[in-house]
C-alpha cells in the first residue's frame, strides 16, 4: 500500500484547561477525497490549524506524504504543498482578482526579485490567465478583491489553492453560506480538483459531504467517533448519536443510507 | 484627454518645473526657496520610509527618525573624525542606518500594530538618549559641524555641494532615484509580497511567504531611505545633532506620509511639500504653527484617508470612467 498522503500520531491540543484535539490517530489514504464532519467544537478547524502550523499541537506528531512536518512554520509547510482556504474566507481585499493569483503563484518560489517588473513575468501570468479561466474568473480579473461577491470570493479562494499546485488541499467549509447555485458551482469545481489532488474537506453541509466524499471521518470532542465510507457512516450508530437533536441532518443521513 | 494623458503632461511638468527650479525660483521668489525646495526633497524620503513600511507592508514606524539620525552621524562621524571623503561618509551613514534598521528590525518586526508603533519609538527614545549624553562621540544637543568635502575631484574638476546649483541638483538627482528605485520596487514581485502581507498577513503565511522575513526586509528597505535622507541632510547643513533623533521628528514623517498618501508612491512628497511651505510662510508670523499641522493631520485623516493622492487617483478614476477608457483585463497595478 501506498504512503498515505497524510497521517497523524496522537495528536493533542490543549488550549488552558480544554483539549481541543484529544490524542488523534488518523491516515488519510492518498488519490482519495475525504470529509472531516462532527458537530460544532469537535476540533475539525483546530485539526486543519495544526497540519497547516498556524497551531502548535501540544503532543503528537503530523507526517505528510511520509515527512514528519510537526513544528513546521505555515510558510515552509505551505511550500511543502498543504494549501488551505479558510472558514472565514480569506484573500487580499485591495489586490485585484489577477494579483491576488499573482502573488499565490511566486509565493512559494522562494526569490522575489525586487526591482524587475512583475508584468514582465510571462510564465506567471500566463499561468494566472489560465487558472482564471479553469475557475471561470476570468471575467473578474481587474476587480478589487474587496468588491467581490461572497460567492466569487469562495471561488477566488479555491483558484488561490489551485495556482499554487499543491498536493494536498485542505478546504474548511467551502460552501458555509453560499447560495444552492454557488455551492452546486463550487462542489463541481471540488470535484474536479479531487482527479488531481488529494483534498480533505470540513463540511457541514450533509448533502454536499454525501455527494462528493470517498471517505468520511467523523469527529467529536476532539476525537474520531468514526471512519468509513459514506455508506458505513450513514449505517453507523453512534454518528447518528452525535448528531442527535440535528433532524435536518439526521435526515440527510438517512436519505444516503437509502440511496 | 484621457486620463493616462492627463498623468503623463503633469509628469513632463513636473520633471521640467523640478529641473528649472535653480533658475525660475530665484527669479520668482528669491533664492531662498531654491534650498527649501532642496529640503523638501530630503525630508519627502523619510516620510517615503515611513511610506514603504506603514503604506505598503502595513507597519506604522514612529521611530523613522533614529535612523535619519544614524545617517546624519555617519556622514559626519565620518568626515569630522574618520576623515572620510564625500562618497565613503555618504556611505558609512546609509550603511550604518541599514544596519540599526537591521539590528532593531528583528525585534521590531515580530511585532505588528501598536506593539509594533511603541517598539519603534521606544528603540529611537533609547538611541536619542545615548546620542544626548554621549557627548565626546555626537555633540550632543550642539551636536557635529563638519567642513564639505568636495563631491567630485577628478584631476582639475572641483565640484562640491558649497555651489548652491550644484548642492540642488544632487539632491534632486539623489531623492529621484530613490524613487525611481521604490517605483521599481513596489512593481516588483517583492513589492506584490509586501501589498499581500499588508493586506492579509495570516493568508500570506498560507500561500508560503515568509512574512517575518519580508518585513525585516522592508524594515532594511525603509533603513535605507531614512539613511540617504539622514545623510543628505547632514550635508545639506554641514551638521548632525541628536536633536532630529527626536520621534518628533518621526511623527511629522508619519503626518506627512499619512496626509499625502499612504500607499502610494509620491504621497509622501507631495505631504512633505505642502507641510513644509506651510511652516516656511506661517512659522515667520506665528510660533504655533504645529497647530495647523495637527488640524490638517486630522481633518486629512477623517475626509481623505487615502490621502491627497487617494482624492487626485478618485478624480482621474472618475474622468476614466467617463470616457469610457477600457480597463486592462490582466493588467498588474504598480500601486493600489
Amino acid at each position: 500500500m501506498s504512503e498515505p498522503t497524510l497521517r497523524t500520531e496522537g495528536l493533542t491540543k490543549r488550549f488552558g484547561g480544554l483539549i481541543a484535539i484529544n490524542n488523534l490517530s488518523l491516515s488519510l489514504a492518498a488519490r482519495r477525497l475525504h470529509a472531516i464532519i462532527g458537530p460544532n467544537g469537535a476540533g475539525k478547524t483546530t485539526f486543519f490549524n495544526l497540519v497547516s502550523g498556524l497551531l502548535q499541537p501540544s503532543h503528537g506528531r503530523v507526517f505528510f506524504q511520509g515527512r514528519d512536518i510537526t513544528g513546521l512554520k505555515p510558510h515552509q509547510i505551505s511550500r511543502l504543498g498543504i494549501k488551505r482556504t479558510l472558514q472565514i474566507k480569506s484573500v487580499f481585499p485591495q489586490l485585484t482578482v489577477a494579483e491576488n493569483l499573482w502573488i499565490t503563484r511566486q509565493a512559494g518560489r522562494g526569490f522575489l526579485h525586487p526591482f524587475r517588473a512583475a508584468t514582465s513575468d510571462r510564465q506567471t501570468r500566463e499561468t494566472v490567465e489560465r487558472t482564471l479561466a479553469q475557475i471561470g474568473l476570468s471575467s473578474l480579473a481587474g476587480r478589487q478583491a474587496s468588491t467581490l461577491s461572497y460567492g466569487d470570493v469562495a471561488l477566488l479562494e479555491i483558484a488561490m489553492a489551485v495556482i499554487s499546485e499543491p498536493r494536498l488541499l485542505l478546504l474548511d467549509e467551502p460552501t458555509c453560506g453560499m447560495s444552492p447555485a454557488e455551492t452546486e458551482r463550487t462542489v463541481s469545481k471540488i470535484r474536479e480538483l479531487s482527479r488531481a489532488v488529494d483534498i480533505v474537506i470540513i463540511e457541514h453541509d450533509m448533502e454536499v459531504v454525501f455527494e462528493i466524499a470517498d471517505d468520511i471521518t467523523v469527529m467529536a470532542q476532539g476525537a474520531i467517533l468514526a471512519c468509513g465510507s459514506p455508506t458505513e457512516i450513514a449505517a453507523d450508530e453512534r454518528v447518528r448519536e452525535a448528531y442527535l437533536g440535528r433532524d435536518e441532518d439526521e435526515d440527510y443521513v438517512e436519505d444516503a443510507a437509502h440511496a | 484627454m484621457s486620463a493616462k494623458a492627463i498623468e503623463r503632461s503633469l509628469w513632463a511638468l513636473f520633471a521640467a518645473f523640478m529641473i528649472a527650479v535653480p533658475w525660475i525660483i530665484p527669479a520668482l521668489i528669491s533664492s531662498f526657496w531654491v534650498s527649501v525646495i532642496a529640503e523638501i526633497l530630503i525630508w519627502s524620503l523619510l516620510a517615503a520610509s515611513v511610506n514603504l513600511l506603514f503604506g505598503y507592508v502595513g507597519l506604522l514606524s514612529f521611530g523613522q527618525a533614529l535612523y535619519f539620525g544614524f545617517g546624519m552621524y555617519g556622514v559626519a562621524i565620518g568626515i569630522q573624525d574618520l576623515g572620510l571623503s564625500f562618497w565613503p561618509a555618504f556611505a558609512l551613514g546609509i550603511v550604518a542606518s541599514m544596519t540599526m534598521a537591521l539590528v532593531t528590525g528583528i525585534f521590531a518586526v515580530r511585532l505588528t500594530w501598536h506593539y509594533f508603533a511603541i517598539i519603534t519609538v521606544v528603540f529611537s527614545l533609547i538611541f536619542y538618549f545615548l546620542a544626548l549624553t554621549n557627548k565626546w562621540l555626537t555633540g550632543g544637543d550642539d551636536g557635529i559641524n563638519f567642513a564639505l568635502p568636495p563631491t567630485i575631484n577628478i584631476g582639475g574638476f572641483n565640484k562640491s555641494l558649497t555651489d548652491p546649483i550644484f548642492q540642488y541638483f544632487f539632491v534632486l538627482c539623489t531623492a529621484a532615484l530613490c524613487f525611481l528605485l521604490m517605483h521599481r520596487l513596489v512593481g516588483s514581485p517583492l513589492g506584490k509580497a509586501f501589498l499581500a502581507i499588508r493586506d492579509n498577513d495570516m493568508r500570506a503565511r498560507l500561500i508560503g511567504l515568509n512574512v517575518y522575513l519580508l518585513r525585516l526586509i522592508a524594515f532594511v528597505l525603509s533603513g535605507f531611505l531614512a539613511g540617504v535622507a539622514g545623510g543628505l541632510f547632514a550635508f545639506f547643513g554641514r551638521y548632525a545633532s541628536a536633536t532630529y533623533m527626536f520621534y518628533h521628528v518621526s511623527g511629522e514623517a508619519v503626518v506627512w506620509a499619512i496626509v499625502g498618501g499612504a500607499g502610494t508612491l509620491l504621497g509622501p512628497l507631495i505631504g512633505t511639500t505642502l507641510f513644509i511651505i506651510v511652516r516656511e510662510i506661517v512659522s515667520t508670523h506665528w510660533e504655533h504653527h504645529s497647530l495647523i499641522v495637527g488640524t490638517v493631520a486630522i481633518l486629512a485623516v477623517m475626509f481623505a484617508p487615502k490621502g491627497m493622492v487617494g482624492l487626485w487617483n478618485d478624480f482621474i478614476s472618475r474622468i476614466a470612467e467617463r470616457s469610457g477608457a477600457p480597463v486592462g483585463a490582466v493588467e498588474l497595478r504598480t500601486e493600489p
